[in-house]
């Protein structure tokens, strides 16, 4: 198996702080697919630069808010 | 399931289908005799015919299945993961060319050359598509 990439993140918890919003919501409003969402919320992919603005930019916070770098 | 995996899962099945076909026909007329069989258009046309058809057929039911995820488009992910799958089977099927370039040198058998070279292509698109679903079961 593939190592999982060092980067944890709270969209979970972020979308469900804001009004529950649906992995394929977040997905269009960033334009990945849900299973991209997914993939990013579990830590399987880490979202290019882009993706990983764009996701603070739909829960106004900033990219250390909802990413951290979280090497053993 | 991303539909770029349902894609590879299915283009997977129709190269094993149309590579198992084709290994049967030719081992089959191919004698200890007269060595390996030469290469003919038939074969190498009801080869393809089959690939097309399921690929085709899984394509059409896979869309049905999930319209919304046929519509849309490659995303980053996918793209990363395509590329990452192609660079690894582009070795494949030089290695292979190389390969049987070299046999053909040693052996001056031009029908084991042909053969040689379409397994690489073959062998080189079914692991294409086995790394894809790889990497999108695993982490990229």
């Amino acid at each position: 198996m593939a190592r999982r990439p060092p980067i944890t993140n709270r969209i979970r918890e972020l979308r469900e702080q804001h009004g529950a919003m649906t992995q394929a919501e977040l997905g269009d409003a960033i334009g990945v697919t849900r299973q991209t969402v997914i993939a990013i919320e579990q830590g399987r992919y880490s979202p290019s630069l882009e993706s990983a603005f764009r996701i603070a930019r739909v829960f106004g916070s900033t990219l250390e808010e909802v990413f951290r770098w979280d090497e053993p | 399931m991303p539909f770029q995996e349902k894609s590879a899962w299915i283009m997977s099945v129709a190269l094993l289908l149309g590579g198992a076909f084709y290994v049967s026909v030719v081992s089959e007329m191919s004698s200890p005799q007269e060595g390996l069989a030469p290469p003919v258009i038939p074969v190498v046309a009801i080869y393809t015919v089959i690939l097309v058809v399921v690929a085709v057929a899984g394509h059409i039911v896979a869309a049905v299945a999930g319209p919304k995820e046929a519509n849309a488009p490659e995303d980053e992910r996918d793209s990363k993961i395509r590329h990452m799958a192609g660079y690894f089977s582009r070795y494949l099927v030089g290695g292979g060319a190389i390969l049987a370039l070299g046999v053909y040198l040693l052996s001056y058998d031009g029908n084991l050359l042909f053969h040689a070279v379409f397994a690489s292509l073959m062998i080189s698109q079914i692991s294409e598509y086995a790394i894809q679903i790889y990497l999108y079961r695993s982490a990229v």
